[in-house]
């Protein structure tokens, strides 16, 4: 049995995997900060036209 | 950055579907229903974009319990077959991820609610999240078979914090709504817990069919659906609901305790197949979904 095959040994670190989760990771957080942004903002405008 | 899964020296970030398992988006679906109606059938108007943030402020605070929930039961998971799968006891996610996850989404949605609506309303998620944190998740649940009973109070608060955004008070109705998810809770689990006790009594969580028995459970399944009947009825007589909604309610009411009847009455045998139980149990989700549109139905259209 080599070093790979037990059990308890470390998986072989796969790059592709690990920069496909990087670039999701990415784009997902690019798309929750502009829906933020757009969020706050509209929650601005929706109070100033409530106090107008 | 939030990391899970080493990998010899290096650490693989964690994969966003395993972040968002973890804010159990199923519960959260009814977390957020509940809510929405809560909101809807309050008086006055709420701006759209006001409410719709104050809706995701409580899904987002119910995403961040369950992430804290599951953050801390990691352990428990893995020895039940029906959650082993979660990210956390899969291993897919490390522990300090999720619970950076999970302090960090309760604090947003804390900081949006009081952004989006008023204090009263954040105060009011915030004791709702601390509760299925610390009282319910880690006070009640390994310590005794009320856990869901008290621990049902977390889940109520919902339609409450919705009202309570829209109008910044407490009032009768919805204390009458929280009321009724908190005594639609024990019969809605212990059906679940009924056809799961091996996984319950494998991780050693003192569910009420594991340590009063099945014929205790069933008994209480059916007086707990008797008092949550008469509590849902309640805001028909009590004047703070029309006939839409009073209709709604005796109907479903009466299924829902017929179905209990069918669970309290009878013992499970050789290769049940537990089939009143998982019917009960179905039907207790739907059965809080239709009652709480007839809320907000017979708000918008009264008879």
């Amino acid at each position: 049995m080599t070093d790979l095959e037990k059990p308890d040994a470390p998986e072989p670190f796969d790059e592709a995997e690990y920069r496909r989760r990087q670039r999701s990771r990415a784009n997902l957080m690019g798309v929750l900060l502009i829906a933020l942004a757009v969020l706050f903002f509209a929650i601005t405008i929706a109070k100033m036209q409530i106090f107008q | 950055m939030a990391q899970s899964l080493t990998h010899g020296a290096t650490a693989l970030p964690a994969d966003w579907r395993d972040l968002f398992a973890l804010t159990k988006p199923r519960v959260m679906s009814l977390v957020v229903f509940t809510a929405l109606c809560g909101l809807l059938a309050a008086p006055g108007e709420v701006h759209p974009v006001l409410a719709f943030a104050s809706i995701l402020a409580i899904a987002l605070g119910a995403g961040a319990s369950g992430a804290l929930n599951q953050w801390y039961e990691a352990g428990l998971d893995a020895k039940m077959k029906r959650t082993a799968g979660r990210p956390l006891p899969a291993g897919r996610l490390d522990p300090q991820t999720a619970l950076q996850f999970g302090v960090g989404l309760a604090a947003f949605s804390l900081f949006l609610m009081l952004f989006a609506s008023n204090w009263q309303a954040t105060l009011l998620l915030f004791v709702s999240i601390l509760f299925y944190v610390f009282v319910y998740t880690m006070w009640l649940k390994p310590r005794t078979p009320q856990n869901i009973v008290i621990g049902g109070a977390a889940g109520a608060f919902p339609p409450l914090i919705g009202w309570v955004a829209a109008t910044g008070s407490v009032a009768p109705l919805p204390i009458l709504l929280f009321l009724l998810i908190f005594l639609w809770t024990p019969p809605h689990f212990w059906a679940l817990a009924l056809f799961v006790r091996s996984d319950y009594a494998a991780a050693g969580i003192p569910m009420m069919p594991v340590v009063a028995g099945e014929t205790s459970t069933r008994r209480q399944i059916l007086f707990y659906a008797v008092i949550m009947a008469a509590g849902a009825i309640a805001p028909w007589p009590l004047g703070y609901t029309g006939a839409l909604y009073g209709w709604t309610a005796v109907i479903l009411s009466a299924v829902f305790v017929a179905l209990s009847v069918q669970v309290g009455m009878r013992t499970t045998r050789e290769g049940d197949m537990m089939r009143p139980e998982k019917r009960l149990f179905a039907f207790s989700i739907a059965y809080l979904f239709i009652l709480f549109g007839a809320v907000v139905a017979d708000h918008w259209w009264p008879l």
